[in-house]
């Protein structure tokens, strides 16, 4: 079934170029490796909040996205486009009726991609694993090429690279840090190779417990290891906070005897990053750049 | 026994990420405070856990006249489940008391539904209650997982999904206190329950006031449950495994056999705390999954292995 409208849809496209010259077709890189596009796509679905972020970003037009994308920054955008279901569930009707030329799914909905390579020319764009920053500035370059954008991705991308260099320097030599995620009243530490080791690797900055292992989930550790490890800063996400649930805030968790007595602590060398950008659309440029400005105003205020 | 778990509430003391030795407590205060804050509380709280789920495993098999049963099993851990996310989604602010008060009334309902339908069960037919209290419990959990689902709490529920101890300290486990003071009042009972045990018509020509006593078993079960999953989560299984295993070596005298059970479940968890702090050191394993898999373990040998006591 889903080949035979693959090649229905590859007859069309066909002919609907026939027309045009052959050298419109636009090579990009995707998570996939290069994939070959007929052309600037006019209607864009994005399923992926990292992607929509940077496409936004890019000011390019967005069609559909999905009906809740928890990133506030991200409320025009919601407005303004068709909801196409949810991060992980794409809603293969509603992406149907918009006949999109592009879809692009990442992260959470990658897995969907052969499935809505049926509609549309699907694309991967997800940012996964070593080297975040090199990974989420290929894929800004790669939404500039294929939209035309260029000029624009490439000022996103000096700005960032600015701005990383800024918070490197206010953060070096100021001592180790150690990144918690609070769930209700657990917590778990992230290390240097998780989703959110980029902070540690590209800001240098030094874990305060080197070699954590690399889990998506981070590892689920008691308030003794906090106090055991003596960071000298805290960089806290609050999970509850990413899906819009502040109910235990991560302050309330963390405000306990053993907490209390790490250098971080005393200090007030707590840094709390948006758990939505983080968590959420980790990846995206407008989600980086806030992250980076999080950790500057933290950095600059604490000690 | 007694003494094996004080040698293992022992070993919980000083087990951690924080160096620990037993010198240290009497010339050093900040050990005295890392003892105080961290490792009591965290012992308390699995002792009293493995303890009162035990204790709440066997009343609701001799309630049900049943030994495959347990709240895991009869909906009651998924019916405080629901009045949790019940709470949460309408009085958000409400405090750990009230949750609590939430989740027991939900718990209580839903099991009161269960012995409802168990009742119904032909007695010939003993494998049918525990098969539908697992399918009784599905339909709750399914409930609970469609609104959570369309209110984005899924990630919510699955802190109380999984139970375990690594954010017990003092100040965030005393309402456990409670759940063992059931244990212990249930033993007040235990010969009365022992008597329900044996059925309804029995326990009636008996002089039993069965209705009394369903009740008492009901409520105890019922807030015993909730007041886990709200303070640790769920942790299926104690209830299944310990009763069984007690109740193979001492028989089902209630009076006899209710300490043991409730000793064999507070030490059985310790146990696993402790290997899920040191397994892999220092992160922790949650003690749900330590003791689900040694639990499994258990629960098929006594299938398995040689029929005792039926």
């Amino acid at each position: 079934m889903a080949h035979r409208k693959i090649l229905q849809l590859a007859a069309s496209i066909a002919v609907a170029l026939a027309g045009a010259a052959q050298a419109q077709s636009i090579a990009v890189d995707t998570a996939r490796g290069a994939v070959e596009l007929p052309g600037i796509p006019q209607k864009i679905v994005v399923l992926d909040a990292a992607a929509a972020d940077t496409l936004e970003a890019l000011q390019v037009p967005i069609a559909g996205v999905p009906s809740k994308l928890y990133v506030s920054y991200l409320q025009d955008l919601q407005d303004r486009a068709v909801p196409v279901g949810t991060l992980f569930e794409p809603d293969f009707e509603a992406i149907a009726m918009l006949a999109p030329d592009l879809i692009v799914a990442g992260g959470r909905s990658s897995v969907q991609v052969e499935a809505l390579a049926g509609i549309a020319p699907a694309i991967d764009m997800t940012i996964w694993g070593e080297d975040h920053i090199a990974q989420s500035l290929a894929r800004l370059r790669s939404y500039g090429h294929l939209t035309g954008q260029e000029a624009r991705a490439a000022d996103l991308e000096a700005a960032f690279t600015a701005k990383l260099e800024h918070t490197r320097a206010a953060v070096g030599g100021r001592g180790n840090a150690m990144i918690l995620m609070t769930n209700g009243p657990k917590v778990s530490v992230y290390g240097a190779g998780s989703r959110f080791g980029w902070l540690h690797t590209a800001l240098d900055l030094p874990e305060a417990v080197e070699s954590v292992a690399a889990q998506t989930h981070g590892e689920a550790v008691s308030f003794e290891f906090i106090a055991a490890a003596n960071p000298d800063w805290l960089i806290v996400i609050d999970r509850a906070a990413a899906i819009g649930q502040g109910n235990q805030a991560a302050a309330v968790t963390l405000d306990n005897a053993l907490v209390a007595g790490t250098t971080a602590w005393r200090r007030q060398q707590v840094v709390y990053l948006n758990a939505a950008n983080v968590y959420i659309a980790g990846g995206g440029i407008q989600s980086m750049t806030a992250a980076l400005e999080e950790v500057l105003a933290g950095f600059a205020t604490g000690g | 026994m007694g003494l094996l778990l004080c040698l293992l509430a022992a070993v919980s003391l000083f087990v951690g990420v924080n160096r620990l030795s037993p010198g240290a407590v009497l010339s050093d205060p900040q050990a005295l405070q890392l003892l105080a804050v961290s490792r009591i509380p965290r012992t308390a709280a699995v002792l009293l856990t493995g303890a009162s789920m035990a204790v709440a495993g066997v009343i609701m098999q001799l309630l049900v006249r049943n030994k495959f049963v347990e709240p895991g099993t009869t909906g009651t851990n998924e019916a405080a489940m629901l009045g949790l996310l019940a709470v949460t989604l309408l009085a958000p602010s409400m405090s750990l008391f009230g949750k609590m008060l939430a989740a027991s009334a939900a718990a209580l309902a839903g099991t009161a539904l269960f012995i409802l339908l168990a009742r119904r069960i032909p007695p010939e037919r003993p494998l049918l209650i525990p098969l539908s209290g697992l399918v009784y419990g599905g339909v709750l959990t399914a409930c609970a997982t469609f609104v959570a689902i369309q209110t984005d709490l899924l990630q919510y529920l699955g802190i109380w999904m999984s139970g375990e101890f690594s954010g017990v300290l003092a100040g965030r486990y005393e309402l456990l206190w409670l759940a063992g003071g059931l244990a212990v009042l249930s033993y007040f009972a235990a010969d009365q329950f022992t008597i329900a045990g044996l059925g309804r018509n029995v326990s009636l020509n008996l002089g039993l006031r069965y209705g009394q006593v369903l009740g008492f078993g009901i409520v105890t079960v019922s807030l015993v449950s909730a007041l886990v999953i709200v303070t640790v989560g769920m942790l299926p299984f104690i209830g299944l495994v310990v009763p069984n295993l007690v109740s193979r070596i001492m028989g089902d005298n209630l009076r006899a056999s209710l300490p043991v059970v409730a000793g064999t479940g507070a030490g059985l968890l310790l146990l696993c705390d402790i290997l899920g702090r040191l397994l892999r050191y220092p992160y922790e394993i949650p003690v749900g999954t330590v003791f689900g898999i040694f639990g499994a373990a258990v629960f098929l040998y006594m299938l398995l292995g040689r029929r005792a006591h039926g």
